[in-house]
């Protein structure tokens, strides 16, 4: 938990409330916390900001998040996305853009504990990751 | 009919002519008969003469001369008679008569008189002699004109009598041959009768012969037919039954026969029970075409019953009098089977995709409570719970709502309720929202409240829900969706319809629009351009509902230019009569 504090993680949802909780969550838990109402935004937060991870709602107005999620990607390849949804069984083209995908309801400690792992774990296509914490 | 005409006529003109000769021969006898008389007279008359002269000769007494004197101007005149009867050759011989008498007159008779007066003697024997002499010669003569007209006569009666027989032979010949033409006409014309007659009985058996093999086409291919068929009379009474109506019915036709048709053939309507109005009775009132009620059931003989769907048609003769009805129905049970199963899936695919939303409309706020709790777990301080505690509170209060419209969803009620169209369209929005979220589809609406119509809430639903979703999928991502009510009061229509009064319900979206060649498929079941993702139903099943809600429901659609997109409307009756039918 210790290396966590330095962490810079963005979360995009379109639901004000869910997005404000999850916000204080992940705060409380020792993150720094960008936050982003739709897809656009969270793209050009991402852009600009040295984010370590990401936190991507899928059903959201304008672009869902399998499409944030393959710009992201084409932007910054590194950075690892949590894909969170209430849809329940999401398309696999979706799924497997993303490094971990998990539906809304699970819970708060398990979403920490993926993000966790996320960050602490880095696999191949995380080298970049690895290495900066290195 | 000419030929015995002419054979009269024929005869006839033989007669006449045959008659006419015979006239002829009759006239010539007359003439013979009237030439003897007078000669016969003129011999009376020279006797007369003679005989006078003689007596004067022998007495002097001039009354003996009477007699002379008397015949005298007679006989001259019967001379002159019989000469102008007298034929060709007579003339002659007349002549030759009325010379000699002259000369015996004139030269014999008369001297001797005046010698007689004059007191002188008269017995010169030579004078005498000569004087007998032409009276002989005269009498020759007659004789001869005598003969002569006897002879003729003969001729004449022979030549008539020979006439007769002639024309009786020509009589009974021509009589005969009219009696031979009659009868030769006869027989020919009764021929053409009695061949006329045999053609017209052969062209009867051939007609009963066809008509035999066409009532045996028409009873196989009634037999044939796989609905049930029933015919009665205009009694009511069964007359036939094909034997798919024998199967349907469990009567055989044999038994059915003659029975009233309430009898074999037993509706009721399948829900209230009731016995439906008897289909003879109904054609014998419309005197049209009359189909049955819809949920009709059959009761078999046996009592089973089979869900029906039939129609009773007018039987009329050539002059167009009706005389029977005739019954054709057929067993729906498996096609209403069918189709509840279509409905049913169609809900069921509605559910589905709701299902769907409802999962995200609830995860949302439940995955907020649950972060929140964990917070609240982790030593907040007091105002930070407060907080906590209100986010959640309030999330929680959306799982509540949400639930409960997912509740009023899928509740069926018996009866057409109130419905108010402003609070059902908000719970379905509230619902879609994530849906409309997830499609990047702007909605808005324009829902007046105290709008209520009748009806049954969780079809109506199913119906918006439809429409709804066919707007926002049509108008994509950066579309808009209007959904708007407004009172329709009642009046006529510029078209000159009757306008109930009601409510109409428009869902507009500015989508593609719909192309023209699909556009009147939409309605048909399985017909979808949504590919994997729809049924096909949707509108099928949409258009049911509102048909049995007595409403009505179309489409209007632009494919390009300004006003680009579809309206869907959907007319609702304040105080719908409800046609079961229509579902």
């Amino acid at each position: 938990m210790m290396e966590n504090k330095t962490h810079l993680v963005l979360c995009v949802d379109d639901e004000v409330v869910g997005l404000h909780v999850r916000k204080l969550l992940l705060e409380h838990a020792g993150y720094q916390v960008l936050t982003a109402a739709d897809g656009h935004h969270g793209l050009e937060i991402f852009t600009a900001q040295p984010v370590d991870a990401v936190v991507l709602d899928y059903a959201m107005p304008g672009m869902h998040g399998g499409e944030v999620a393959r710009l992201m990607r084409q932007a910054k390849p590194q950075v690892p996305i949590l894909l969170l949804s209430a849809y329940v069984g999401l398309p696999d083209e979706v799924s497997s853009l993303v490094d971990v995908y998990m539906t809304k309801g699970e819970g708060a400690p398990a979403l920490l504990n993926k993000l966790g792992n996320l960050l602490s774990l880095p696999n191949a296509s995380h080298q970049t990751v690895a290495e900066k914490k290195r | 009919m000419v030929l015995p005409v002419v054979a009269c006529l024929a005869m006839a003109v033989i007669l006449v002519w045959q008659i006419s000769r015979s006239d002829v021969t009759v006239g010539e006898i007359e003439r013979s008969d009237q030439r003897i008389a007078l000669a016969t007279q003129i011999e009376k008359l020279t006797v007369d003469e003679e005989t006078g002269l003689r007596g004067y000769q022998i007495t002097s007494d001039p009354r003996f001369l009477q007699p002379y004197r008397d015949a005298e101007a007679p006989l001259l005149q019967t001379i002159q008679e019989l000469q102008s009867i007298a034929s060709p050759e007579q003339k002659n011989t007349i002549a030759k008569f009325d010379e000699e008498h002259r000369t015996w007159h004139d030269s014999f008779a008369e001297p001797l008189i005046e010698t007689l007066a004059a007191g002188g003697n008269a017995s010169d024997d030579d004078l005498n002699l000569g004087g007998r002499a032409r009276m002989e010669t005269m009498r020759s003569l007659l004789e001869t004109i005598v003969e002569s007209d006897n002879r003729r006569r003969q001729t004449r009666v022979d030549e008539w009598n020979r006439q007769n027989v002639h024309m009786f032979t020509i009589l009974i010949v021509l009589a005969l041959a009219i009696g031979l033409i009659i009868g030769l006409f006869t027989r020919n014309r009764l021929e053409a009768v009695s061949t006329a007659f045999r053609q017209s009985l052969d062209l009867q058996r051939s007609r009963a012969e066809e008509l035999f093999e066409s009532e045996q086409n028409l009873r196989t291919t009634l037999a044939s037919i796989g609905d049930g068929v029933v015919t009665c009379d205009v009694d009511g009474r069964v007359q036939m039954m094909n034997p798919v109506a024998q199967e349907l019915t469990g009567w055989l036709e044999s038994q059915a026969r003659g029975r009233p048709l309430e009898e074999v053939f037993n509706i009721v309507n399948e829900d209230t029970r009731q016995p439906l109005e008897n289909p003879v009775a109904k054609v014998l009132r419309l005197d049209r075409i009359v189909g049955i009620a819809n949920h009709t059931v059959l009761i078999r003989r046996d009592g089973s019953e089979i869900a029906i769907d039939d129609s009773g048609s007018p039987i009329r003769n050539e002059a167009g009098q009706l005389i029977g009805i005739v019954m054709v129905f057929r067993d729906i049970t498996m096609e209403r089977r069918t189709r509840a199963a279509l409905l049913a899936n169609e809900k069921l695919a509605v559910a589905g995709r709701l299902a769907a939303t409802i999962a995200h409309e609830i995860h949302n706020p439940l995955d907020s409570v649950a972060n929140l709790l964990y917070l609240l777990q982790h030593d907040p301080n007091q105002d930070e719970a407060r907080h906590f505690l209100d986010i959640a509170q309030s999330e929680l209060a959306r799982v509540t709502q949400i639930s409960r419209a997912m509740l009023s969803l899928y509740r069926e009620s018996k009866a057409p309720v109130p419905v108010a169209l402003k609070d059902m369209l908000d719970e379905l929005l509230l619902l879609m929202e994530g849906r409309f979220n997830s499609l990047g589809v702007q909605v808005s609406s324009n829902l007046p409240p105290s709008i209520t119509v009748e009806g049954y809430p969780a079809e109506l639903r199913q119906v918006f829900t439809n429409l709804i979703t066919n707007a926002a999928e049509a108008a994509a991502e950066g579309g808009t969706v209007t959904v708007r009510v407004f009172p329709q009061i009642s009046g006529v229509s510029p078209t000159g319809l009757r306008r109930e009064p009601g409510a109409i319900v428009e869902i507009t979206d500015n989508g593609p629009g719909i192309p023209d060649n699909i556009r009147e498929r939409l309605f048909q079941p399985f017909f979808t351009t949504k590919g994997e993702r729809g049924t096909g139903l949707g509108l099928w099943v949409s258009q049911g509902i509102i048909r049995k809600h007595a409403g009505s429901i179309h489409l209007d659609s632009r494919t390009e230019g300004p006003g680009r997109g579809t309206t869907a409307s959907v007319f609702l009756a304040s105080k719908p009569i409800m046609d079961p039918g229509g579902d």
